[in-house]
C-alpha cells in the first residue's frame, strides 16, 4: 500500500531533507523497515533495541496514536497519512514519564 | 534564535499566568529558524504540573498539519520553571536525549513569583546528548 509518511525535523538529515516520503507497506512494522532501507538510520530512531516503538516517539496512522490501534501491527491502507510525532515533555524538577493520550492510559 | 516582541510578549505573558504551574506552547517558523508564531498548549501533566509539563501527541500533530497548511513548520517549544532558574533541568536534558530533538529549539521561561519572567534559547544537539545555549535576538 502506498502511504504518505511525514518526516518532523529532527529526522529530516536521514530523508535528505524530505519533509514527506512516499512509501510502499502493509503495515506500520514494515513502514518502519521500508524507511530504513531507503532511509538508514531511522529505525533505530524509532525504535529500541528490542524492536519495541521509542517511549518518546508517537506514529499516527491518519489521526489515531498506533499505542491505541496495534502498534507496529496496525495495517495500513493506500493513501493513508503516517505522521511521525515526537513527545514533548519535561519540567524543572522529577522523572517526567512519557505523553499519554489525553484522558486516557499511560 | 529570532522571534518577534509580539510572540515573544505572548509567551511571557502565558508564562506569568499559569504560576505556579508550568506552561507549555510550540513555536513555528519557517526556514532560517525564525519564529513568527506562538501556539500555547495545555500542559498534559496531571501528577505534578508545577514542576512538570507534558505537550499531547494529538496536540502536536494538529498544530504540525495547521502549521503546514500556512507554510510553516515546528522549530521548537517553550516551557516555563515557576520560581526555578531559566535553563533545562536534567529531566529536559533526559527527555529531549530519549526522544526526537536534534536541532529543535526550547525556551525556557523563569517565572519568579508570578510576576519576573526571563526567557532562555537553547539548541539540543543529539551529537553531545545537551543543550546550547543561543542568543535570543527580539526583533
Amino acid at each position: 500500500m502506498s502511504v504518505k509518511v511525514q518526516i518532523p525535523g529532527p529526522l529530516r538529515g536521514l530523508t535528505g531533507g524530505a519533509a514527506e516520503v512516499q512509501v510502499e507497506a502493509l503495515d506500520v512494522a514494515s513502514l518502519i523497515e521500508s524507511l530504513d532501507r531507503r532511509h538508514r538510520g531511522l529505525r533505530e530512531r524509532l525504535c529500541d533495541d528490542a524492536g519495541n516503538l521509542r517511549s518518546y516517539v508517537r506514529i499516527f496512522v491518519n489521526d489515531e496514536d498506533v499505542r491505541f490501534l496495534q502498534e507496529k501491527a496496525t495495517p495500513l491502507a493506500a493513501g493513508d497519512t503516517v505522521a511521525i510525532v515526537p513527545a514533548i515533555a519535561g519540567g524543572s524538577w522529577g522523572r517526567a514519564r512519557p505523553p499519554r493520550r489525553h484522558g486516557g492510559a499511560p | 534564535m529570532r522571534i518577534s516582541r509580539t510572540d515573544l510578549d505572548a509567551i511571557l505573558r502565558h508564562a506569568r499566568s499559569g504560576h505556579p504551574f508550568e506552561v507549555c506552547g510550540v513555536l513555528l517558523g519557517r526556514n532560517g529558524g525564525i519564529v513568527d508564531g506562538v501556539v500555547t498548549v495545555a500542559n498534559r501533566e496531571t501528577e505534578a504540573p508545577r514542576v512538570r509539563y507534558q505537550i499531547a501527541p494529538e496536540d502536536l500533530l494538529r498544530i504540525q498539519r495547521e502549521a503546514r497548511d500556512t507554510g510553516r513548520e515546528v522549530l521548537g517549544f517553550y516551557h516555563s520553571h515557576p520560581d526555578h532558574p531559566a535553563r533545562p533541568s536534567e529531566t529536559d536534558r533526559r527527555i529531549a536525549a530519549e526522544g526526537l530533538s536534534d536541532g529543535v529549539v526550547h525556551m525556557v521561561v523563569s517565572v519568579e513569583q508570578g510576576e519576573r519572567a526571563t526567557p532562555t534559547a537553547w539548541v539540543f544537539h543529539d551529537a553531545t546528548q545537551g543543550f546550547e545555549e543561543v542568543a535570543l535576538e527580539v526583533d
